[in-house]
């Protein structure tokens, strides 16, 4: 099952997280060939994570089987282990494994490391090559240190709902694109350790790293948080138009469904107005240059309105494909997994699996290595591969290799 | 202390968004990054308003950390001088279609450079018909990925994610790519990875895939929360907040509406379903409670509503604007910003790197260069 073709074959991951952002960051370690071990406690301690049975949170629905659809799809690619860390001998056995391993990672309040004998002390003890990864809500200081974190509120608090909204709308929905937040920190997660790795390489030496989802989530914002500084103003909802390029937006084809269209530079502007058979936008000084177009993307927008208005989407689609302009629409799922675009590029997968919520569809790998593949595979069932791994652990303890 | 990445050299010939992030990324990580621009410099450069006199946040903020260069890859000596710096590069960033010259391809800097790793940003992937299209597509491959579809309302005209997302996330992917790469370099030589806006923001929305699996459970156009009913924004009287019931009993729920003039709810069969089943049918009909509780909190202030729900043990924050969150007491506390002088520019607050090093600290290194700014020192 394992991804021995992956860049990290032969990196071996303690991944001791829960709910969505650790899980998340680890299972793309998994992918790109790192022997990811997911610990859980027992079914009978299991209260607070997310979809297992006898958890307090229910999973995101849909569920498969009573299997939160969450789980599912945040811990493919990964081995699963069982140890209680309030008993001793479990105990001893996570210590035996961390020093096999290259990478802890956890995702808990800052004071649960120390509780479950996991601090860094501790840790860097057992295995000072460990790259020790723990990721929080708030951050390790300041006044909402210790304060529950997790996508919605880290969405709302860093400003991302306010980035847009519906058009001229100041208030009104409320926006949160579920989801985000949290994998967006589990990435910034996963280049940190990386990143630990790759420094291992020169000074040999593991470290600690600390990272947070408000920090994660305001450095996905740089640029238009960069605008805000610079200008000291906010954008009120702006639809589909884009806040510091125009034109930059979607507009209602004939056929009544949504073209997404864009010129981004002032060679593109040339092109996009020859594309739409309207070159007397060229001569037009309220759109010179794009900082001109942005102030009047109002009346750029009624202009161009009734001419997308004109054609359906596929004229529009192969106008800007064969113009090399920007473009796009609006695909369902169904229209999305079985487009070639998706499926040569294998941005989908159908990851099949033994257990109770069966073969399930998913993002793949986004990224495509010419030497070494990433890879998706099926998520374990909790405990899965205990006999297997304690038996690794027994073997290590020995004094024998261990590492298979 | 040198950051992680220190000792390796990166050249970006790239411009917008996801290409010049990602370098940027590895410069405040250590590494010695060179910006190569067209002579007409990166598009960036001009996107923003009259209101920020012209030049660019945008290519401000995703630039630091660098020095740069302006050449002409069309021309011989542009190419002599590119081929330079690419001969001796560990990572080479580079946007699909930035120059047509067969000497400059991706390919042609593999065959000159195999030690090198070479991140290629496009907007649909490196594979299938649409191969190799430039990035400069947000808005496409926000909509293309059915990303907006989270957001706007079903009929509605579609609103995009207020972020360069899809870029970003090419960039973010990217680095991971890049360092996995560096991490088997010495075993597998360089290689090329493909990256885009289109394969990163389908990645991102996995769970909702995942969730369409069982098409006989899937029921929603939004993605639902993984935490109870009322998970979701409210309006209070001067703002607004996210709100759920995070672990709280059934005693401290009772309390709680009582504390929000709401206590009949206690009789209402909706709520019943809702609060006793959050994991089946309470998630489902979590709709159907929502305008009872927006009428509830829309009477208190949001100071009120963070007081009252975080006393029974409801998880409550302020939903902020950037000028609130940049100057919120825990921001100050983390210590996110930094002021930086950007040449031509002016002197402006930074956001610093989101990672803690204990060992190998990133930092920023330097402003964003003006276009050939160190021609002279790189192109001797």
């Amino acid at each position: 099952m394992a991804n021995t073709a992956g860049p990290l074959n032969g990196i071996r991951v303690f991944d001791m997280t829960l709910a969505m952002v650790g899980p998340w960051c680890a299972m793309q370690l998994g992918a790109m060939g790192a022997d990811v071990i997911h610990i859980e406690p027992p079914v009978a301690r299991n209260a607070g994570q997310p979809g297992r049975p006898g958890g307090s949170i229910p999973g995101v629905p849909p569920s498969i089987n009573g299997n939160s659809i969450g789980y599912i799809s945040w811990n493919m690619n990964k081995r699963g282990l069982t140890l209680d860390m309030k008993d001793p001998a479990h105990r001893a056995n996570a210590y035996e494994l961390l020093k096999t391993c290259d990478v802890f990672l956890m995702n808990m309040r800052p004071d649960v490391a120390g509780r479950l004998g996991v601090d860094y002390e501790t840790v860097s003890q057992i295995n000072p090559g460990i790259v020790y990864c723990t990721v929080t809500g708030w951050g390790q200081t300041g006044p909402m240190r210790d304060l529950p974190g997790a996508d919605g509120q880290i969405n709302y608090f860093t400003g991302m709902s306010t980035t847009n909204g519906e058009e001229g709308a100041t208030e009104g929905e409320l926006y949160r694109h579920s989801t985000q937040m949290d994998a967006t920190t589990g990435n910034y997660a996963c280049q940190a350790i990386l990143l630990g790795l790759v420094a291992r390489k020169r000074t040999g030496k593991g470290q600690r790293i600390d990272l947070s989802m408000m920090r994660a989530a305001s450095a996905l914002q740089t640029a238009r948080m960069a605008e805000y500084l610079a200008r000291g103003t906010v954008n009120p909802g702006l639809g589909a138009n884009a806040q510091v390029v125009a034109p930059d937006n979607a507009f209602m084809a004939a056929d009544a469904r949504y073209v997404s269209v864009a010129a981004t530079s002032e060679a593109e502007w040339a092109k996009f107005c020859k594309v739409i058979e309207h070159p007397e936008l060229l001569d037009d000084v309220r759109f010179a240059t794009n900082s001109d177009r942005v102030e009047h993307r109002n009346e750029l927008n009624e202009i161009l309105k009734p001419i997308f208005a004109s054609y359906p989407v596929d004229y529009w689609v192969l106008q800007f494909r064969r113009n090399k302009l920007p473009h796009g629409w609006l695909m369902h799922w169904d229209e999305l997994r079985n487009h070639h675009q998706v499926m040569a590029n294998e941005y989908m997968v159908q990851v099949p699996s033994d257990q109770p919520w069966g073969d399930v569809w998913t993002g793949g790998p986004p990224y495509r290595f010419s030497k070494t593949p990433a890879k998706w595979f099926a998520t374990p069932n909790i405990g899965e591969h205990n006999e297997e791994i304690l038996a690794e652990i027994e073997a290590h303890r020995a004094g024998s290799a261990g590492r298979s | 202390m040198p950051g992680p990445l220190e000792g390796y050299k990166v050249v970006e010939m790239a411009e917008g968004v996801g290409g010049p992030y990602v370098s940027m990324e590895m410069g405040d990580a250590g590494a010695s990054v060179v910006k190569i621009e067209r002579p007409e410099g990166d598009r960036a450069r001009g996107w923003g308003s009259k209101a920020a006199g012209d030049l660019g946040a945008t290519f401000v903020s995703l630039n630091r950390s660098k020095r740069g260069v302006s050449l002409d890859p069309e021309s011989a000596e542009g190419v002599a001088a590119a081929k330079k710096l690419l001969a001796d590069a560990d990572v080479v960033v580079y946007d699909a279609g930035w120059t047509e010259n067969p000497e400059l391809t991706p390919e042609a800097i593999m065959a000159l450079n195999p030690k090198a790793i070479v991140l290629v940003i496009s907007a649909f992937g490196g594979q299938g018909p649409w191969a190799n299209y430039p990035p400069y597509a947000e808005l496409g491959a926000q909509m293309t990925s059915e990303a907006s579809l989270s957001l706007g309302t079903p009929g509605a005209p579609p609103v995009r994610i207020g972020n360069d997302n899809g870029a970003m996330y090419a960039g973010i992917y990217g680095l991971q790519a890049v360092c996995a790469a560096l991490v088997a370099r010495d075993e597998k030589g360089g290689q090329r990875i493909d990256t885009s806006a289109f394969g990163t923001l389908i990645a991102m929305r996995s769970t909702l895939w995942a969730a369409q699996s069982n098409p006989d459970e899937w029921w929603g156009f939004h993605l639902d929360s993984y935490i109870k009913p009322p998970d979701n924004g409210y309006h209070c009287k001067d703002g607004a907040v996210s709100f759920n019931l995070g672990r709280m009993s059934r005693e401290e729920r009772d309390e709680m509406y009582k504390a929000f003039n709401m206590e009949w709810v206690k009789d209402d069969p909706m709520f019943a379903i809702v609060d006793e089943d959050p994991a089946g049918s309470g998630s489902r009909y979590g709709y159907l409670v929502r305008p009872v509780w927006e009428k509830a909190l829309k009477n208190f202030t949001r100071a009120e509503v963070i007081e009252i729900g975080r006393r029974f043990g409801a998880t409550v924050f302020e939903k902020q604007d950037y000028a609130e969150f940049t100057n919120s007491d825990q921001v100050k506390a983390v210590g996110m910003f930094t002021e930086l002088d950007t040449p031509g520019f002016g002197r402006v607050k930074a956001q610093i790197p989101p990672w803690d090093f204990s060992e190998t600290p990133a930092a920023i290194q330097s402003p964003a260069p003006t276009l050939g700014q160190h021609n002279a020192e790189l192109l001797k």
